[in-house]
């Protein structure tokens, strides 16, 4: 059995070695350096651009602007942002894209035969813009005085709403009210490896880009709609992929790198083209965690039996969609937490504004919501006496719930389970452990007298796959190899589009395909992420492909013993794995089945707090997980740790400032994500297998759930030690000792 | 751009003179980042590691002798040096990362002229000296004359620094150096606070520099807070005194590490707590050691 031990990872060699080679370390010899300009404008009409200094300048062998786009629109779920901003009069388009509404707005490709070249000539662009009014922010949108786009009466583009029950009736009943508003912050993916693509015109005739991203049939669906092609016209494929987090989700050169090689084939030069950013470009390019402004209402009776939640979602979409909209759809589901809630009124909304777009990130809008549910539990529990943890387990979703949106729940519900493994082993009855005193200077001794401890709780879910009725299906094909004679094979190939995109799916496909053929794991080979060879995966995202490429690979394997037993030799198999389908949610009600299935958590955390500077040491999280089944443990552990350092960045340290619609901090010396020494000093994993009935091997998924839980753990810690409630983050010194001072005076 | 290697201090200066866009450096630490940006673009780049004087540590019976290109894990690493200083090695060992050590020198700490490096305030409490190299010969100044504002020094184009004298630690004295950064390491200090003082008999302080960096244009002395130590035992009473002046003496900015309430407020409980550790260092020096 391959499937629950730990093999080496299929990649783990070519990346401790080096030899792995990521989009920026493929630049073929003759290539051709491109520079992407962007406007620099958060909102303002284009009035009229001059290349002619830029064609002139030595080098430059031709400049791609919205002319050389087709049909100059794209948008992974609405068609809502041009390719490039251009002249009125340039592309077809359901967009005007005349208008910059954000300061990474795409102007030109600039391409030249060095890398230097392209950037002097880059900067001769000569352009005239008319500045106009700017709503940076959901306050100024939200009054609809300024819109971002045009044909509508509203910035306010997507909404969602709950009515369960009688929320009125439900606050009214309860005991204790707890009332909050909850600031959400921006988050920058900071992946290690930057965007980078080279793009050219393959053997086949085929537009091909080579980049990483997180589904290379997605992308290949946006460049085709933009170059008005076939998909089969045009191909995409991965090189190794230096972390994603949801930030490669979305188009960054994808389109624009295929616009520009399609170009100079046009023009008859046949060279592939590269291009790669710096960490500036990467920051200020691409999309960010959606920054949100939530309040919320939770009603209780005296005993801690939950009678209403009221909520009202304020989300920040940025000055395009991207995947605005499911991240509401998320958030509006986590609102209220894991819990039976009788009554409910929730109402969220999407904006636009002149800002960086909000798009996916690890947690998918969960986060945002997790970070209120639980602080206003944790407040509950505080208010009532109650241990925190009790009051849950007393209002804990089971089997037998409605659940928010009136469905009930896939079968498996696993949040008592993961309750119970919590407090097991981190009793909230008991002592904090004697963790060593900290002071910032590792030589130097604490300040013990200045240092408080304390520790917090915090429970959730997250769904696995994609929500709402969004198509939803995983392929893969394998060949089985052997002779004519063999009763069994003897090496077996798979060929899958999921993206690698460090998780390790390529390792667990392999393992799961090891064993469903019972084969060893080193007579798997796989080949992966590319269009011209696999079927359409669906994305890396959604904590996703354990469940869904795990349920395409024993679909395929299954019809290639068929095709065996017949005598087939090789023996092919292809498998198109469909989940049970889920519901857009009622408009009025919110009722509806968004999901198919979801993994459980809970964690503990345990922090050091120093109240003369406002620093936090986290010394211990305990992380519950309900993932049906460890595929893999060692690199679930490495999962749940690797969440648990992002979210503490997340939660601590990483402050990215916006200020009318421009970021100000792009740059890894100012934007701080924590380094070794930051991250916590102990993480206990716990990993529970309530297998889910539709999971292959029983397994749900994990990659997202450590992380969502982790803020309100942190500042329910945070509560416990000084007393503070603190309804935003990042928790920087200066806003802990702010807070800290406002309850001394 | 043009990248030179002089191999002795009159060499070095010969050329800065004969090169009126040329740029000093030692480890690069900050010039090339600078480079990169393109905040700076010399046409000559002058590396003056290779002159050796600038990158030897020697003490003779009374004074320390420290090259200005040194890398600070140097100073950090020599166990004779940060047992006589640990307040100006901690500080040389928070620049960046152990990597950045590597590089990193207390020259260029302080040439950058930051108002936040981390090793400018702990050589102003140990009355640190600094050996100026130029065309005419050199001269001496001290630590707190070099910096006039940020990116500001009082050196001339074609002078640099080839080493700073530090006078070897009394008896019954002791420094220290705090820091406060959001992150752990790889960070840039939102305050910092160095102090050393001298114990005299009876236990009382017979003498105390206090100096803040990243809470004004140049590192600040705090002449308030070093006259109410004077003659006392560092009581609480005193302590507070120091922190009130200390907060008192800054001239910050407000950046996205920290406000100016917040740098204030916390330039006060730094400054209160490297005394302390300063007095407690001093109290086991005594003579044997």
């Amino acid at each position: 059995m391959a499937v629950g031990k730990d093999p080496a990872r299929v990649d783990a060699v070519d990346k401790v070695t080096g030899l792995a080679l990521y989009p920026a370390d493929r630049v073929p010899d003759n290539a051709l350096h491109a520079v992407v300009v962007f406007t620099n404008q958060p909102h303002a009409r284009l009035v009229s651009i001059d290349l002619s200094k830029v064609v002139a300048s030595p080098g430059v062998v031709t400049v791609v602007t919205a002319a050389d786009v087709p049909v100059n629109e794209y948008g992974l779920t609405l068609f809502d942002q041009p390719v490039f901003i251009g002249l009125n009069d340039t592309g077809r388009s359901s967009v005007p894209c005349d208008i910059s509404r954000w300061e990474a707005d795409h102007l030109a490709v600039v391409v030249a035969e060095s890398l230097s070249e392209a950037r002097r000539a880059s900067a001769l662009i000569d352009t005239e813009w008319e500045p106009l009014p700017m709503a940076s922010d959901v306050a100024s949108a939200k009054t609809d005085e300024v819109l971002v786009h045009p044909g509508s009466s509203t910035n306010t583009y997507h909404t969602l709403q709950i009515r369960k029950g009688d929320a009125a009736q439900g606050m009214e009943a309860a005991d204790i009210v707890i009332e909050g508003t909850y600031e959400l912050p921006h988050q920058e993916h900071a992946y290690l490896q930057v965007e980078a693509a080279t793009a050219w015109i393959d053997e086949q005739d085929r537009v091909t880009v080579e980049t990483s991203g997180q589904w290379v049939h997605e992308d290949r669906e946006q460049i085709a709609h933009a170059l008005a092609l076939d998909e089969e016209e045009v191909r995409v494929r991965y090189a190794a992929i230096g972390g994603a987090f949801g930030g490669k989700e979305d188009m960054s050169l994808q389109i624009v790198m295929a616009v520009t090689a399609h170009k100079l084939h046009a023009l008859g030069i046949n060279r592939p083209v590269h291009c790669g950013w710096s960490r500036e470009e990467s920051i200020v390019g691409h999309h960010k965690r959606h920054r949100a402004t939530v309040t919320a209402r939770l009603g209780s009776t005296s005993d801690g039996v939950i009678t209403a939640v009221e909520a009202d979602v304020w989300l920040d979409a940025g000055a395009y969609n991207y995947t605005s909209n499911k991240v509401l759809g998320n958030l509006h589901l986590s609102v209220a937490g894991a819990y039976n809630v009788p009554n409910a009124r929730i109402d969220s909304r999407a904006i636009y504004t002149h800002s960086v777009p909000g798009g996916a990130f690890r947690g998918f809008g969960g986060p945002q919501g997790a970070f209120v549910a639980e602080s206003q539990m944790n407040k509950l529990a505080s208010k009532l006496g109650m241990d925190p943890m009790e009051l849950r387990q007393r209002n804990a979703l089971t089997d037998l719930s409605d659940g928010i949106t009136q469905s009930g729940l896939p079968e498996g519900v696993g949040v008592t389970r993961v309750i119970d493994a919590c407090v097991e082993r981190v009793p909230p009855s008991e002592d904090l452990p004697n963790h060593p005193p900290f002071a910032p200077i590792a030589s130097l001794p604490a300040e013990t007298t200045q240092l408080r401890q304390g520790r917090g709780y915090a429970v959730g879910m997250k769904n696995v796959g994609f929500s709402f009725g969004f198509p939803e299906a995983c392929e893969a094909d394998v060949v089985f190899h052997g002779d004519v004679d063999d009763e069994r094979p003897s090496r077996v190939e798979l060929f899958h589009s999921a993206a690698e995109v460090g998780q390790g799916v390529h390792t667990a496909l392999t393992q799961m395909v090891a064993d469903a053929v019972g084969l060893d794991f080193e007579c798997v080979e796989g080949s992966f992420s590319d269009t011209s060879t696999g079927g359409d995966s669906g994305s890396a995202s959604a904590s996703r492909l354990t469940f869904m490429a795990g349920n395409s690979v024993l679909g395929a394997v299954e019809e290639a013993e068929k095709t065996w037993a017949d005598g087939a030799r090789p023996a092919a198999g292809h498998f198109r794995y469909k989940p049970p389908a889920t519901e857009a949610l009622d408009p009025v009600t919110g009722e509806g089945q968004p999901n198919f299935c979801y993994g459980y958590m809970a964690q503990a955390v345990e922090l050091t707090v120093d109240i003369g500077t406002g620093h936090i040491r986290v010394d211990r999280v305990v992380s519950v997980h309900d993932v049906g089944r460890a595929i893999h443990p060692q690199m679930l552990r490495g999962q749940i740790e690797g969440a648990i350092a992002q979210a503490h960045g997340y939660t601590l340290s990483e402050q990215l400032v916006v200020e009318n619609g421009r970021i100000q901090n792009p740059r890894l010396s100012q934007y701080l994500i924590p380094g070794i020494g930051d991250v916590p000093g102990q993480v206990d994993c716990v990993i529970l297998e309530g297998a889910d009935p539709l999971g292959p091997w029983g397994a749900r998924g994990v990659s997202e759930m450590p992380y969502i839980t982790y803020a309100p753990a942190v500042t329910a810690a945070l509560h416990d030690a000084t007393g503070v409630w603190i309804n935003k983050f990042p928790l920087t010194p200066s806003l802990v000792l702010e807070h800290l001072a406002s309850v001394d005076s | 751009m043009k990248y030179v290697a002089p191999s002795s201090v009159e060499e070095a200066t010969s050329l800065l003179s004969s090169s009126p866009s040329a740029q000093v450096f030692a480890g690069a630490t900050d010039v090339v980042p600078q480079l990169r940006s393109g905040r700076t673009a010399p046409e000559v780049l002058v590396d003056l590691k290779k002159i050796k004087e600038l990158v030897e540590v020697n003490s003779d019976g009374d004074k320390w002798t420290v090259g200005a290109a040194t890398p600070t894990a140097y100073l950090t690493e020599d166990e004779s040096f940060s047992h006589e200083f640990p307040g100006l090695s901690e500080a040389a060992g928070l620049i960046g990362s152990d990597q950045i050590q590597n590089r990193s020198s207390l020259g260029g700490n302080l040439c950058n002229a930051s108002p936040a490096a981390d090793s400018v305030p702990a050589m102003v409490v140990n009355g640190v000296r600094a050996v100026v190299a130029g065309p005419n010969g050199t001269r001496v100044l001290d630590v707190s004359e070099v910096v006039t504002g940020p990116g500001q020094t009082t050196l001339d184009d074609d002078e640099f620094i080839v080493e700073f004298e530090i006078d070897k630690m009394p008896n019954r004295s002791g420094d220290a150096y705090l820091r406060m950064t959001p992150r752990t390491e790889m960070d840039i200090a939102v305050v910092g606070a160095g102090a050393r003082v001298t114990l005299a008999d009876d236990g009382s302080i017979e003498q105390a520099v206090l100096a803040l960096g990243a809470v004004a244009p140049t590192v600040v002395r705090i002449p308030d807070a070093e006259q109410a130590l004077l003659g006392s035992t560092a009581d609480e009473e005193t302590l507070n005194a120091v922190a009130a002046a200390a907060s008192a003496a800054c001239n910050p900015i407000d950046d996205k590490r920290g406000t100016v309430e917040y740098r204030k407020q916390v330039a006060g409980v730094l400054a209160k707590r490297a005394v302390v550790i300063a007095i407690e260092r001093a109290e086991q020096r005594n003579g044997s050691n």
